[in-house]
Order: C-alpha cells, then sequence, then structure tokens
C-alpha cells in the first residue's frame, strides 16, 4: 500500500512562506486535518529561537490544539525547516519526535526550497532512535 | 458529568484509537490510575522514572498548566477537560 502527502498548495506556500520569514532560525507549526484534507496552517513561535533547533511555543500549540477541538479538527502533521541542511529527519528530529503524524521538513538549502514529508516510526515516544519512512508529498490544487 | 480528557496522536496507540477518554474526576494521578486499569501501559507513557510527569508530557486542566498548580495532587472535577501534549522538538 503506498501512503502519500498530499498538501494543498495554498498550505504548501505558507509554509514556505514562514520558513523563510523565519530565518536565519528554523520555523516551525502544525497543519491541521478535518479527518480528510489538510486544512489549515498554523506556525508556532521556535522557543529555541535557533539556526539549529526548534521547540515549539507550548502555551501557543495548547491554543493551537484548543482551536482544533473546537473545530472538530485533529493534528494533521507537524512542519519546520532545515535552514542549511537537507529535508531530511536529523538524529535529533528522530530522538525528539513526539507525535505520531507526518512530520514535514521543508528546506531552504536550496532554491527553490523542498518540502518532504516522512513518519517517524519508534518503539514507544521516548525511544532515542527510529525508523524513518518517507511519505512522498504531492502538492495539490 | 465526567472527566474529558484528550490523547495526543502518539498514546492513541493505547486507547484504541480514541482521542478522547471518559473519566471520573480525582487528582489528576487518580486520573493516571484509572487510564492505566483502561488502557494498560499508559501510565509509563506519562510518568518518569522519578514517578513525577515526564518532563516531555505537559497536562492542562482546562487552561492550566499542571506543572504550575500542584503538578499530581492537582484536582480535577467534574466537566473539567484534561489535555496532555507533548513538548514538540527537534533540530537538524
Amino acid at each position: 500500500m503506498s501512503e502519500s502527502f498530499p498538501i494543498p498548495s495554498s498550505l504548501a506556500g505558507e509554509m514556505i512562506a514562514h520558513c523563510l520569514e523565519g530565518r536565519p532560525n528554523e520555523a516551525c507549526g502544525a497543519i491541521a486535518t478535518d479527518g480528510h484534507d489538510l486544512v489549515k496552517l498554523f506556525p508556532i513561535t521556535n522557543a529555541a529561537a535557533s539556526p539549529m533547533r526548534y521547540t515549539f511555543d507550548q502555551d501557543e500549540y495548547k491554543a493551537v490544539s484548543d482551536e482544533l477541538w473546537a473545530r472538530g479538527w485533529d493534528l494533521g502533521a507537524l512542519y519546520h525547516s532545515h535552514t542549511r541542511t537537507e529535508a531530511y529527519p536529523s538524529p535529533t528530529d528522530v530522538r525528539d519526535a513526539r507525535e505520531d503524524v507526518p512530520y514535514v521538513i521543508v528546506s531552504l538549502a536550496s532554491e527553490p526550497p523542498v518540502i518532504r514529508a516522512f513518519r517517524i516510526v519508534k518503539e514507544n515516544w521516548q525511544a532515542p532512535s527510529g525508523d524513518v519512512e518517507e511519505i512522498p508529498v504531492e502538492v495539490t490544487g | 458529568m465526567a472527566v474529558t480528557v484528550r490523547i495526543p496522536t502518539v498514546f492513541r496507540k493505547f486507547t484504541g484509537n480514541a482521542a478522547t477518554v471518559e473519566v471520573g474526576p480525582g487528582t489528576i494521578a487518580d486520573l493516571i490510575d484509572q487510564l492505566e486499569q483502561m488502557h494498560p501501559g499508559f501510565r509509563e507513557q506519562m510518568l518518569a522514572e522519578d514517578g513525577q510527569l515526564h518532563r516531555f508530557v505537559n497536562v492542562y486542566v482546562n487552561d492550566e498548566d499542571a506543572r504550575y498548580l500542584e503538578k499530581l495532587d492537582t484536582k480535577v472535577a467534574e466537566g473539567d477537560t484534561v489535555s496532555i501534549l507533548p513538548s514538540v522538538a527537534g533540530g537538524a
């Protein structure tokens, strides 16, 4: 069974714009799903404010979570940028993966930016390592 | 009226994919005991080796972070919503 990661072009555009705005630091955020399609991008402040690390601002993530519940949506994906490296999960990304949704990485190391999506499969969320499975990104409409 | 617990995606493998679970009121420690009874394996996802909430697991009672209340002793009343949210991080 082949899985793909369909993302509307409007959301892909917003995500790239947010990642470019965040330079030189990494940018990050969440993408909501209505159960079928990705429906809204939620940029979240990188509390680490670093070119090499990101940490969701916890209060903002709580507010996003509340909005998802209020609208009957769910967490569909998480995204962050790699400012100087390829769009592939780093060992830190794997170690720190703590949601069971696709992880989208936007690489700004090339022009135009590259979007790739991955499942990070771990025995449990505390495991320091796991398997990385790419999900082909399909930009739609 | 029960307490509604919102389950993060990463813990749903323990809840049969349920995004919410209803439990009875009590302290957060009581709620975790109930969740463990209903869904074995849940407790060790939530707690660190010292028996406290894992530092990468954030628990909110309605809008308040339990870490700034009474942690595991924080009381949860009927009708409250408990949100479990992991810390999200990573980096190149």
